[in-house]
């Protein structure tokens, strides 16, 4: 443990470093770091991300909502989540989520530890509602997993925190793949047309998207209100009736929230920080593969790339921090380009693997 | 559901207390019919509490998926118990052990088969969020509540809150358990008790004086609920599915590690340590708690894991003195009884006398909607 530690206060030291020194360089987008992980724990990671006994009704897998088909989201405006429940905000993509330094919309975990997003997910009630030891016992019962977890040690038992750790370790190789961005950064002037090199002029320009989405997956890892409109299928859908309206309602009341049975409004960080000059602010997502992660927003309200970029060349809404923009057609059209061609790559794929049966363990060897 | 007036209840709690008192001195307490249950006195009855009980026992809202109500476990027309050997528990899971009846088990001091919690309102929690029960999220459950009006306005009128409150739910559930006990007019032994020298058979008779006498069962199934309440090891053995099917291996194990026993307790766990869960006393290790023997004609299979389906085969384990004889702390109690096949017919006769006639049937209450909060 030690010598992280150290390492940590290190790279402590250059981030302070290198924000001073950001504060006179302009921000910008910037390539994505070469993905580091531990191989072995990805493996287990990744059998564990597409099995449905990881839910408590053994219903639904990390993958039914994080779908490596749907730009590892889920596709709709508002996630589902586990069974009698709806969830109340957009089910984010994967790509790159490691790389956050902020997790989640409304920003309640800090990035860098994708093992403990996963375990919140994994026991939160509206998503899939597991017990962690009861996880542990079932992983157990697995003969295919335990031998995979004994490559790291014999006579070691799949449980703890451990196990949801393999799963972020798997999250760190979810990652854009072949971006032409990335590549034109490197220096390949051809690896985007012109309309993509001047939307990224207009997205560093005139739009000052960069402001907010800037580094390595675009985004600067801080919580803004846009005023995006409420979705109305939070406090009435036709179908689900108040199913989200209830989600989000509790999901305030467990982080403590003043008067949360007053909500009527999705208030994203307010929630976690009380703080009333946070009611509104949303954590800045990545503007990576959009082509693959519609819609888009913390509610899902846009559908397309056209109605995000009208909202902010308006300025947003009502509270927002953003000014109007005044783009032109043309503008608007390079940086649409400039998103869906410059800052996708190919679609991000992984393989699946078959989910090994449960087996009787000789009783009482435990 | 109409209220039995104060004194009687104090009257029943005393006489309650005198019949322990004589139970200490010697004989055992005696059979009889059921005093009306005891009622906490920080939950008291109302009709309107009951009534909101029974449909929170119905409703699937309280549970996780909205799968499992405690009537799924609790069926009114299987005894008010599941009807099979190991209660079937969460989807995507396995329970471990039998769901119990519900009938009577107002009189319980204790609930679940170690005794594990103090009152009915503690057992709802249990079983309402327990992992591989309910799995129901209170917090969720709670606010699911909220957004049904009709409940918002049936709590307000009984607990006098602006909002549903997961611990009044569970209180509206207990007190409605509190009315699911044996109707002494439908049961031959209590007719009989009462005077009615008709109501049970010849037969019946002569298995009662074997239930006192010679098989001498009244040891621990005594008084009016033919429960001592008191913990025994009896070395029933333990069900076979555990050895071989993989979602009770999963629970098994899983019971261990969450009920916090030592690592080797865990890694050797090829019983059901009873007790011992509670106590963490070795003395205690395969105790569970006596269970009543009302409305058995209608609760089988019996015993914790239930491993019995009929009476005759219960009779036939206690005739053979019960269990392995080196199963933990087994009860000296226990001795062969060299029952005759009449005594051991004639005792499940009486044994089924303790049941009402007709079992307590109960039509589901009609659920309120979700409605959208404005």
């Amino acid at each position: 443990m030690k010598p992280r530690i150290i390492r940590r206060s290190v790279l402590g030291a250059l981030a302070v470093a290198s924000l001073s020194a950001g504060a006179a360089l302009a921000a910008d987008l910037q390539p994505l770091p070469d993905p580091k992980f531990n191989a072995k724990m990805a493996e287990l990671g990744r059998h564990f991300f597409f099995d449905v006994r990881m839910s408590g009704d053994a219903a639904l897998s990390c993958a039914s909502c994080h779908d490596p088909a749907k730009g590892w989201g889920d596709g709709m405006a508002l996630a589902k989540g586990y069974p009698a429940s709806e969830s109340f905000r957009n089910a984010p993509t994967l790509i790159n989520a490691t790389l956050k330094s902020r997790y989640l919309w409304d920003g309640r975990l800090e990035g860098g530890d994708a093992g403990t997003m996963s375990r919140d997910m994994i026991t939160e009630a509206n998503f899939m509602n597991m017990d962690g030891r009861l996880l542990q016992e079932r992983i157990k019962q697995v003969p295919e997993y335990v031998a995979l977890w004994e490559t790291f040690k014999k006579n070691d038992d799949p449980n703890g925190m451990r196990v949801f750790n393999m799963i972020g370790e798997f999250m760190k190789t979810i990652r854009s793949k072949n971006v032409p961005f990335d590549k034109f950064k490197k220096g390949d002037e051809s690896a985007m047309s012109a309309q993509a090199k001047a939307g990224y002029e207009v997205f560093k320009g005139k739009g000052n998207c960069v402001s907010c989405h800037n580094g390595p997956v675009g985004s600067d890892g801080n919580l803004h209100r846009t005023g995006v409109p409420e979705n109305p299928h939070v406090i009435d859908d036709p179908q689900h009736g108040p199913l989200r309206h209830i989600t989000m309602l509790r999901h305030y009341s467990t982080s403590g929230m003043p008067n949360y049975m007053a909500a009527r409004t999705d208030v994203g960080f307010y929630a976690i920080s009380k703080d009333k000059r946070d009611i509104g602010k949303f954590n800045t997502p990545s503007i990576r593969d959009l082509k693959y992660t519609a819609p888009y927003m913390h509610n899902g309200m846009f559908a397309t790339l056209d109605q995000v970029i009208d909202f902010y060349d308006k300025g947003g809404s009502a509270g927002s921090e953003l000014k109007p923009l005044g783009l032109t057609a043309d503008e608007k059209g390079a940086l649409k380009a400039f998103l869906l061609e410059g800052m996708s790559g190919d679609p991000v794929t992984v393989e699946i693997p078959k989910m090994p049966a449960y087996q009787a363990r000789a009783f009482g060897k435990n | 559901m109409k209220l039995k007036p104060i004194a009687t209840l104090i009257g029943a709690t005393l006489a309650l207390g005198a019949a322990l008192a004589a139970g200490a001195a010697g004989a055992p307490p005696a059979l009889g019919p059921l005093p009306p249950p005891p009622i906490p006195k920080d939950n008291p009855m109302s009709a309107e509490k009951i009534e909101l009980g029974k449909m929170l026992f119905w409703d699937n809202r309280l549970g996780g998926d909205a799968s499992s109500p405690c009537v799924v476990c609790h069926e009114p027309g299987k005894g008010w118990g599941d009807g099979g050997e190991i209660s079937r528990g969460y989807p995507g899971t396995q329970h471990w052990r039998n769901s119990q009846t519900v009938l009577n088990s107002a009189h319980y001091g204790r609930l679940f088969w170690e005794g594990s919690v103090p009152s009915l309102e503690m057992q709802a929690p249990s079983a309402a969020e327990g992992n591989v029960a309910g799995n129901g999220d209170p917090s969720l459950m709670e606010m699911r509540m909220r957004f049904i009006p009709e409940y918002v306005t049936r709590f307000k009128k009984v607990f006098g809150t602006d909002w549903p409150h997961i611990w009044d739910a569970y209180r509206a559930i207990a007190a409605f358990e509190r009315t699911l006990v044996s109707d002494a007019k439908q049961v031959p032994f209590d007719r009989f008790m009462k005077g009615d020298k008709k109501a049970l058979s010849d037969s019946a008779k002569r298995g009662m004086a074997v239930y006192k006498g010679k098989a001498g069962c009244i040891q621990c199934h005594n008084g009016p609920l033919a429960s001592d309440q008191g913990y025994y090891s009896l070395g029933v053995p333990e069900n076979e599915v555990f050895k071989t099917e993989p979602l009770y291996q999963i629970t098994h194990r899983w019971e261990h590690y969450q009920k916090g026993v030592m690592e080797k307790d865990y890694r050797n766990a090829d019983k059901d340590l009873g007790l011992y869960y509670i106590s963490n006393h070795p003395k205690d290790v395969g105790k569970f708690r006596t269970p009543s023997l009302r409305e058995l004609k209608y609760t089988a299979p019996f015993m914790h894991n239930g491993i019995f389906y009929t009476l005759d085969e219960v009779v036939d384990f206690y005739n053979k003195g019960g269990g392995d004889a080196n199963w933990p702390n087994k009860s000296k109690l226990l001795k062969p009884l060299g029952l005759t096949d009449r005594e051991k017919k004639d005792l499940v006769a009486f044994l089924e006398s303790l049941s009402m006639d007709q079992p307590l049937l109960m039509d589901p209450p009609k659920l309120p909607p979700y409605a959208v909060m404005k």
